[in-house]
């Protein structure tokens, strides 16, 4: 809590203008770099991975498990607003997972996250992936203490997902444009999407990807500095 | 909605300021939000007057006040406020981190805050304090 810098007397003789600077998204943020750090003492790398309900993070996430498992210890956090399914599609690839259930909540923030990794082996990972609740917006707002942001688009969700939502790409390191292979029955055009990602955030890496064919998954691995892991 | 959490940290950060400060009653409540934070003016307003219900907060009155934000490019030193780009068709501004002088990525100073920046409270006599 910053102190009072000035207080100044009103008409009303005991009202006070209180002149401060508190700023209250502090906690998540120093929550965040507490995680943050604690991950790298592990030396673990961490992604977030963020995008719309249905928009194919778990596919994605997996896909690049079953990529990456053999060279490296990997372990995931899903974060939902309810149920276990994707933390149970995760279980399938033989990794680790944990649950967070937000219950009413859009997002993860920085605490949900130091629980989550109080439960986790830290000493025996390499990487850690974060599912962000399916949400294009919220997560945007709440740093969790994450090494890379990947924010996943599909082209089922129409050609102005990247405008509708700037801020979401604002903060991306790596964006993977999701079912291309079904772009064409979409009349969604992958390039478009890409195009605009690069006028909003010109430093993120844009890949299309399709999790049924695999196309773009080893791109996505290398953009995020996993292959070398 | 996670204006509602924002809400709640609000009227949490205000209720530890008015003890500490000995005031039973709050009346003005400034807070700054930068442009670029995607939080809705309107939504804050309506969880803070849910959340401040049987509150020495009561009875308060939230003031919004919108922060600028500017870009700053480190290969040509271009320096402005964040821009919309004016040909976009929607009515939400669509940033972008384009130099429109050498094509370098732009990086953002400010518009990404969310402060309380002043509050007027009742305190009692006593417990005046002037602090620089």
């Amino acid at each position: 809590m910053s102190k009072p810098v000035d207080i100044v007397t009103s008409a009303e003789g005991e009202v006070f203008d209180i002149e401060l600077e508190v700023n209250i998204l502090k906690e998540n943020q120093r929550l965040a770099h507490e995680n943050k750090q604690r991950l790298q003492a592990s030396r673990i790398q961490a992604i977030d991975v963020m995008g719309s309900v249905g928009s194919g993070k778990t596919s994605l996430i997996k896909s690049m498990i079953s990529r990456l498992k053999h060279k490296s210890r990997i372990a995931v956090i899903e974060g939902d607003v309810t149920t276990t399914i994707d933390a149970d599609l995760i279980a399938s690839e033989g990794v680790p997972s944990i649950q967070v259930n937000t219950g009413k909540e859009c997002h993860l923030d920085a605490n949900l996250i130091r629980k989550a990794l109080d439960r986790i082996p830290l000493s025996k990972l390499d990487l850690i992936f974060i599912e962000n609740v399916g949400n294009l917006i919220c997560p945007a707002e709440f740093p969790l203490g994450s090494d890379k942001r990947l924010v996943v688009i599909s082209v089922t969700e129409g050609p102005y997902m990247v405008l509708k939502h700037p801020m979401m790409f604002m903060g991306a390191d790596v964006v993977a444009i999701n079912k291309t292979d079904l772009a064409q029955a979409m009349g969604v055009e992958p390039r478009k999407l890409s195009s605009d990602v690069a006028k909003i955030n010109p430093k993120a890496v844009t890949i299309s990807t399709s999790c049924k064919s695999g196309s773009g998954i080893e791109e996505v691995i290398r953009a995020l500095g996993l292959d070398g892991a | 909605m996670h204006e509602f959490t924002i809400a709640s940290l609000l009227v949490d950060s205000l209720l530890d300021l008015a003890k500490k400060q000995g005031s039973n009653r709050v009346l003005d409540v400034h807070l700054r939000i930068g442009k670029l934070r995607a939080l809705s003016a309107e939504q804050v307003k309506f969880s803070y007057g849910i959340l401040i219900r049987g509150t020495i907060l009561e009875g308060s009155r939230l003031i919004i006040e919108e922060a600028m934000a500017n870009v700053h490019c480190s290969k040509c030193g271009y320096d402005s406020k964040l821009e919309a780009d004016e040909n976009s068709p929607y009515h939400f501004a669509l940033p972008s981190l384009v130099c429109p002088r050498c094509g370098e990525n732009l990086s953002i100073i400010g518009g990404d805050e969310c402060t309380i920046s002043k509050v007027k409270m009742a305190l009692p006599v006593k417990q005046r304090t002037k602090s620089a």
